[in-house]
């Protein structure tokens, strides 16, 4: 088996006043991913090293790290793959507060997921008395099933300086996933979620750098949904001023 | 106790992505060069056929020129990346069907083509 | 959420700036191409008379605003997000000399133009 060098961005808050960078020698053959190496540190080589992670299959979301200063899911990249560049530095996700080792708070990024009412708003609240089925054509389904992949990993706040710029910025996450809601035809909330999406915070401190979606390990492409939310904020300020001027 | 780190002013430098972020946001930099010529020559336009031709020379001037070259670089750099994200903000349907994005790109392409066509036909009457 | 969230100004510069940046795309290659570059080199003949009389027309205004106006707005807007990114603060005294500037082009261009079509 090859060993490849490793090496971890590591900050305990009771011994380090900031992070330092510590190096391990790691065997690997073609299947071993980023995620097995950092269970194998951990088993094999340092115990107190702390890190998220849970399915090994890119669906859960737990294990986004900085991998040589991209934003990627430790389970969906390879040793293989760093081998030729001959190093591999793993980092916690960026823009956000480390809380130990490569575990951020991810607190900033979940308010604004819960902000923009991620879920189907039905305006007239029938509850379980009406048991309406939810019908949708494959047509009204195709409009919004792209944005709906997210698996909350937060790689794209990893990508996105003007998040990193001003953590207030909605982001791209959750404004993907009003835009999937606003777009589904079950709802009605779009009422509810456009003042957020159309203030500064919302869509508008966007400029479309797009590394977002290059990131996104669902292709979602939450910069496309970011710029059709920023079409609909548009309208939504035309209509406004047709609505006050009656 | 967490730890945070500010972006500095130089974070696009830490990545090609932004880097290229950045050179598509300078793109307006040579088109503002640009810009003020045209001003400059409506300007001159209107104050008597001496100040056109001067404008004319100062036109030619190698560093003017070669600043209007990078202008004209930069407009279909500008071009090159706008387009490609036409069809994600305003994506559009034909029959309950997406129209297909290299489809949009290429009808924008021939607009600047066409553009052309019809400036050389102007000024050369050509075609 | 109890905070209360103000609609933001963004849609008009950047209905500004989306429309400058098509202009800058699709004419301004051309523009540049013809009048800062044929011209000056000579490969093109525009003489004062010429120049003028084109000026005068109608079509001129479609000049005017898709190379000088609109192109000016979108310069401004990524000017104005791109000094944000770079952290300079004075964030609103940018705001206002980028498209305070390009409203003084764009005035001026359509001012000069309607000038010389009505004369």
């Amino acid at each position: 088996m090859k060993t490849m060098e490793v090496r971890i961005q590591r900050y305990l808050p009771e011994q380090h006043s900031e992070p330092v960078v510590e190096s391990y020698q790691v065997p690997f053959d073609d299947s071993t991913s980023v995620l097995d190496a950092l269970n194998s540190i951990k088993e094999e080589q340092d115990s107190s090293l702390s890190y998220r992670w849970s399915c090994r299959m890119a669906i859960c979301g737990s294990c986004g790290f900085m991998i040589n200063g991209e934003p990627k899911l430790g389970c969906k990249v390879f040793l293989r793959d760093y081998a030729a560049a001959g190093t591999l530095l793993i980092e916690p996700l960026a823009h956000f507060p480390v809380e130990r080792d490569l575990i951020v708070d991810l607190e900033q990024f979940m308010q604004h997921l819960d902000a923009i009412q991620p879920y189907i708003i039905k305006e007239q609240a029938n509850g379980v008395s009406e048991m309406t089925p939810h019908k949708q054509t494959p047509a009204q389904m195709d409009k919004y099933q792209q944005f709906s992949d997210c698996i909350n990993c937060g790689l794209c706040y990893a990508a996105c300086p003007q998040f990193g710029l001003n953590p207030e910025f909605i982001g791209p996450g959750a404004l993907a996933l009003a835009h999937r809601y606003n777009l589904d035809s079950r709802d009605e909330g779009r009422a509810e979620r456009m003042p957020l999406i159309g203030s500064e915070e919302g869509a508008w401190s966007c400029t479309f750098v797009g590394y977002c979606s290059e990131v996104c390990p669902q292709s979602v492409d939450p910069a496309a949904a970011v710029n059709q939310a920023k079409v609909l904020s548009a309208q939504d300020m035309v209509l406004q001023l047709f609505r006050r001027k009656k | 106790m967490t730890y945070k780190t500010e972006l500095g002013r130089t974070w696009w430098l830490k990545n090609s992505a932004f880097k290229a972020y950045m050179l598509r946001e300078a793109t307006v930099l040579p088109l503002v060069f640009f810009i003020l010529c045209m001003l400059a020559g409506i300007y001159s336009l209107t104050r008597g056929e001496a100040s056109w031709n001067s404008w004319v020379a100062v036109m030619g001037n190698p560093l003017v020129l070669a600043l209007n070259a990078l202008a004209l670089v930069a407009s279909l750099y500008h071009a090159a990346t706008f387009f490609v994200l036409f069809p994600r903000v305003m994506p559009i349907r034909l029959g309950g069907k997406k129209v297909p994005d290299n489809l949009i790109v290429a009808g924008q392409w021939a607009g600047v083509a066409g553009v052309f066509v019809l400036a050389a036909w102007i000024f050369w009457g050509v075609l | 959420m109890s905070k209360t969230v103000k609609r933001s100004d963004e849609p008009i510069w950047w209905g500004l700036f989306s429309g400058g940046g098509v202009c800058f795309a699709v004419f301004v290659p051309a523009a540049v191409f013809f009048l800062a570059l044929a011209l000056p080199l000579g490969w093109i003949e525009l003489s004062h008379a010429q120049a003028v009389k084109a000026f005068g027309s109608i079509f001129a205004v479609v000049f005017v605003g898709a190379v000088i106006a609109l192109p000016a707005f979108h310069a401004a807007h990524r000017i104005r997000h791109g000094l944000y990114d770079l952290k300079c603060r004075s964030r609103s005294l940018i705001k206002w000399l980028a498209y305070g500037l390009a409203f003084a082009a764009s005035v001026y261009a359509m001012g000069s133009w309607l000038i010389s079509f009505l004369l």
